[in-house]
């Protein structure tokens, strides 16, 4: 791995908090963290192009309730990652894509994993209430380091296996993932007509 | 409330979210934010501490920036709590406090959810391409443009993050102020603001910059063809394709990614028999 991509994982894992764990103030929302990534590995029009796509592409979830929609960073990260190693655009964001549904899938299990020790923490909390602050430390911390773990292994995975695959993708798969790519902004924006439909006040 | 602790619960509502959990939800993240008002109210009695914070640890669940006005409302019930004389009437103001928490925690999270996510998000989402479709990216090129100035680019970065984080943040100090100055017969606050109304407004403006996105985005991806040109056929087909099967998916409830996902497995398929 790169110190590049290395720095990548980093910052991503960094603005993965932002979704849901931390603040919220959606820096971690794909247009906003497209040209941060951009701007490390030096295409910041690339990040904003993949910023662009995954924020549409994802409009249509909202993590309502227990919903996890697919993670904005993991698809906007990757794609990034491997086009920074030479992969073309298109490969990279369905790649990003299929990590982001797998990364909420991962999500999903952590939050059900918690459960179990809850008994454990609320006997902790009822010896000593400001062992809260330590949960709450600990709980940032897991989510950090599955992110950065998760991120780091798919980015060292998929660019491992796309430039193996690199020769033997032929012209006609290369002309189908960038149609398909093309379609992700009037997919996106024509799934976001309906979400502002007037309901009655 | 003074500005130290509203400062504390401030910067501790940021992370509500910290200890997500799918049986009691955001109920450390409450337990933590709530704890400098705990430690304040039984500064004289800190054996009560414990069996108070118990309390926290119950179900909590709702919409991040819309909890501020939960903060404030419990912080003031937990003080005629602690301030109660007796068994009875501690009885009461706990039972007061369990029915603030769970019906002002469902509603705020509806109306946060429609605002914040239903609304906002999506919102300064349309502004940010806006912009940056007006300054010259046509974002409908796939082709990665190389010569840009980047200080556009940070532009609509930085008006896209203060559109939605000058409300949200707002509505996280303000609402904590609220809440905890206000009863139940303004609903803690909330008749306060006409929140259908102004969801109303922005859907609408929604709305219009989608439609306006779409027929620029439409003008935009044709103009560089050579009419008459047999690629402008085929590329009137596929943009129709996308729009339409967007709308059918959108009907049938099912996510973009998946019809993305579907696009690529049934081009791969076409492109190797064509």
């Amino acid at each position: 791995m790169t110190l590049t991509a290395f720095i990548l994982c980093i910052v991503a894992s960094v603005l993965e908090l932002d979704i849901t764990y931390a603040f919220q103030l959606l820096i971690s929302r794909p247009i906003i963290a497209g040209p941060i990534f951009g701007l490390i590995t030096g295409d910041v029009m690339a990040g904003v192009q993949v910023g662009i796509f995954a924020e549409l592409l994802f409009s249509d979830v909202s993590p309502l309730g227990g919903i996890i929609p697919p993670n904005g960073i993991v698809a906007t990260v990757l794609p990034l990652i491997l086009y920074h190693q030479g992969v073309a655009l298109y490969f990279g964001f369905f790649v990003g894509v299929l990590a982001a549904i797998l990364y909420s899938l991962l999500d999903t299990y952590l939050r059900k994993a918690r459960s179990p020790w809850l008994v454990f923490l609320e006997k902790e909390v009822d010896r000593k209430p400001t062992v809260i602050n330590r949960i709450i430390f600990g709980a940032l911390l897991q989510s950090f380091l599955m992110a950065f773990v998760f991120i780091s292994v798919a980015a060292w995975i998929s660019s491992q296996l796309m430039l193996w695959l690199t020769p033997y993708l032929t012209y006609k798969l290369h002309v189908a993932f960038l149609l398909a790519y093309t379609a992700v902004p009037w997919i996106g924006l024509a799934a976001l007509l309906p979400a502002f439909r007037l309901k009655a006040r | 409330m003074d500005l130290h602790l509203r400062l504390q619960l401030f910067l501790r509502s940021f992370f509500l979210q910290a200890g997500w959990n799918f049986s009691k939800y955001q109920n450390l993240g409450f337990a933590f934010i709530m704890l400098p008002v705990l430690r304040r109210l039984y500064k004289e009695d800190p054996d009560a501490l414990p069996a108070v914070m118990q309390r926290y640890l119950d179900t909590f669940n709702t919409h991040p920036v819309m909890a501020a006005f939960c903060f404030g409302a419990l912080a003031k019930q937990e003080e005629k709590v602690a301030k109660a004389k007796s068994i009875t009437e501690y009885n009461e103001q706990v039972m007061e406090y369990n029915g603030i928490r769970r019906g002002l925690s469902i509603t705020v999270a509806s109306i946060g959810d429609r605002l914040f996510w239903g609304t906002l998000k999506p919102l300064s989402l349309l502004l940010a391409i806006f912009i940056w479709m007006l300054l010259g990216i046509n974002f409908f090129n796939t082709r990665v443009l190389s010569s840009f100035p980047d200080v556009y680019v940070y532009l609509a970065l930085v008006i896209t993050f203060i559109s939605y984080n000058a409300i949200a943040l707002f509505v996280r100090w303000k609402g904590l102020q609220i809440g905890y100055e206000s009863n139940e017969a303004n609903c803690f606050g909330l008749t306060c603001f006409d929140w259908n109304r102004a969801i109303y407004n922005l859907k609408r403006v929604g709305l219009v910059f989608t439609a306006l996105l779409l027929l620029f985005g439409v003008y935009r991806y044709f103009s560089q063809m050579p009419k008459q040109d047999v690629y402008f056929l085929s590329r009137t087909i596929l943009v129709l394709f996308f729009v339409v099967l967007s709308f059918f998916t959108r009907r049938f409830r099912i996510p973009n990614t998946y019809l993305y996902l579907a696009v690529v497995i049934t081009f791969s398929v076409v492109c190797a028999f064509v």
